[in-house]
């Protein structure tokens, strides 16, 4: 077998530069399975991968995957980061919405005259207790600024906690539907937005699809109702790019890894009987041991010029990072929270960074004080927004926070 | 009285003869003895010189090996010490990483609905 040059998770040379880089839509050329390309960011001070992840439109599972020790709140400035924007597509039927749960990615399918485009987006799936359902279902219905109507499973999980919910929630910032929903033919199954941004890449839905507010309302504008929705679960996917064949090895669910394992191996011994050539197991084995989620060259299909993988591109750090959370400036006449006293000025930088990624969002920052670092949550114009910011990090987080007095009053 | 003459002088002249080849034999094993002493005396000269070298030679191979033997008990302490640094840092780190998991546990679980 011919080496295929390998450069996914390499880092490009200097030559490759790039102010942008496309995040959502591509072409999809024909008898191929690969789209988008991978880039690499240098990280700047405060910056976290969450941030990152979200201006870039990707999930915190597919950055963390893709870069393997870096701290996910408190990352080191300069680093640079590997933006896992490239992908392989589903092995399912191009139409209509296709929704990976292995991947968190959501795949848009339109016919544009003769070429196929696809739209593609992160998405948070549903926990193991409560796992989003695979299978072929189509968008009943839909609703912009929905209201959320409790279901009595969640609030009970609530109370339990000591937080009562209503029976209803309204559109606004309260309400984790966001503004856009769209009602799924399986019935209690929605995809919509969100007031937790930083959910999008985590299991923590109760079996709905959850996007970015921004992305939502992309795919809410550009969805038919009767679109087909077919959801598969995917961890290992194979494709095709330019006669090279790719591998995209993701962490799978435990119990679904023997079997996954099987599927993708008989697939691979398919591919190296019918190209009479022996594929580099080695390197399959590594891609899938390592689950960046990232393609990753392991086969030259067609015999002849040696091939060469797309290199990773380096995009530019923006000037502001969409969606970022924002700090209020400090002001003498509002309310704060101590939530925290740390020895340790990274434990307390993370602990502002999760506070700072809260849905809705609680400002916070950290204080130096004599030997500890103090992570401040405010400014809050009264008294009962800084206890009602008190109570959520009491139930989110299991923080015990103390409710500070403005210094002037006035 | 000639016969006895011829006799006499049989016997005499051996006897003269011999104790002359004594005398001769006396003194080069004499002046060979003294050599020999001399040779013996450098020998042992030689022998205390070496046996002293030798000793001087011992001696700092003794001081060379009890160098060598603190020098490899300094750089055991000082791997020990290496290793029990490294084993507090890997403890720092493994208590770092548990930090940063708990608070990913905690975020991760503020995110449901």
């Amino acid at each position: 077998m011919k080496s295929v040059q390998e450069t996914a998770g390499s880092f490009p040379s200097q030559s490759h530069h790039a102010k942008e880089i496309e995040r959502n839509k591509f072409p999809v050329a024909r008898g191929e399975d690969v789209i988008g390309r991978l880039a690499v960011i240098r990280l700047e001070k405060g910056d976290t991968l969450p941030d990152i992840a979200r201006h870039f439109s990707l999930g915190i599972n597919a950055i963390s995957a893709a870069n393997p020790g870096v701290d996910v709140w408190v990352p080191e400035a300069g680093e640079r980061i590997l933006l896992p924007l490239s992908f392989i597509l589903p092995d399912s039927p191009r139409k209509g919405i296709v929704v990976n749960l292995a991947t968190m990615r959501l795949f848009q399918y339109k016919e544009d005259g003769t070429s196929l485009l696809v739209t593609t987006y992160p998405v948070g799936v549903g926990t193991s207790e409560r796992p989003t359902p695979t299978g072929r279902m189509h968008v009943a219905r839909k609703a912009a600024r929905p209201t959320w109507r409790v279901p009595a499973s969640i609030a009970e999980d609530h109370r339990k906690k000591g937080d009562i919910l209503p029976k209803a929630v309204p559109p606004g910032p309260d309400n984790p539907l966001g503004e856009y929903a769209l009602y799924l033919s399986k019935s209690g199954y929605l995809i919509h937005g969100t007031n937790k941004p930083a959910s999008i890449g985590l299991t923590a839905t109760n079996g709905c699809l959850r996007l970015y507010p921004e992305n939502v309302k992309t795919l809410f504008d550009d969805t038919p109702v009767k679109t087909p929705v077919r959801i598969v679960n995917q961890p290992y996917l194979i494709g095709q790019r330019n006669g090279v064949l790719y591998l995209e090895a993701h962490a799978p669910a435990e119990e679904s890894d023997a079997l996954e394992l099987e599927k993708l191996y008989k697939k691979l011994r398919t591919i190296e009987k019918k190209a009479q050539r022996t594929l580099d197991w080695k390197k399959v084995r590594e891609a899938q041991a390592e689950a960046r989620g990232i393609p990753v060259p392991i086969f030259e299909l067609s015999q002849g010029s040696e091939k060469e993988a797309a290199k990773p591109i380096e995009v530019e750090h923006p000037e502001t990072l969409y969606g970022k959370p924002e700090i209020p400036a400090l002001n003498l006449r509002a309310w704060y929270v101590l939530a925290a006293d740390l020895p340790d000025k990274i434990d307390a930088q993370r602990i502002a960074a999760i506070i700072n990624h809260q849905g809705p969002q609680i400002p916070a920052r950290v204080f130096k004080k004599s030997g500890s670092y103090r992570v401040i949550a405010g400014p809050f114009n009264d008294g009962s927004e800084a206890k009602k910011a008190a109570k959520r990090l009491k139930i989110d987080l299991e923080i015990d926070g103390i409710v500070i007095e403005p210094v002037k009053n006035g | 009285m000639k016969k006895l003459f011829l006799i006499t002088m049989m016997l005499v002249l051996p006897t003269l003869m011999i104790s002359c080849a004594t005398t001769g034999e006396l003194e080069k094993v004499q002046a060979e003895q003294k050599m020999i002493d001399a040779k013996a005396d450098q020998a042992l000269k030689d022998a205390q010189a070496a046996k002293a070298a030798a000793d001087a030679a011992q001696v700092k191979a003794d001081e060379t090996s009890a160098r060598a033997d603190s020098a490899i008990k300094a750089a055991e302490e000082r791997e020990k010490a290496a290793m029990e640094k490294e084993k507090a840092a890997v403890e720092m780190e493994k208590i770092a990483e548990e930090k940063a998991k708990k608070a990913d546990a905690a975020f991760q679980k503020s995110m449901k609905k």
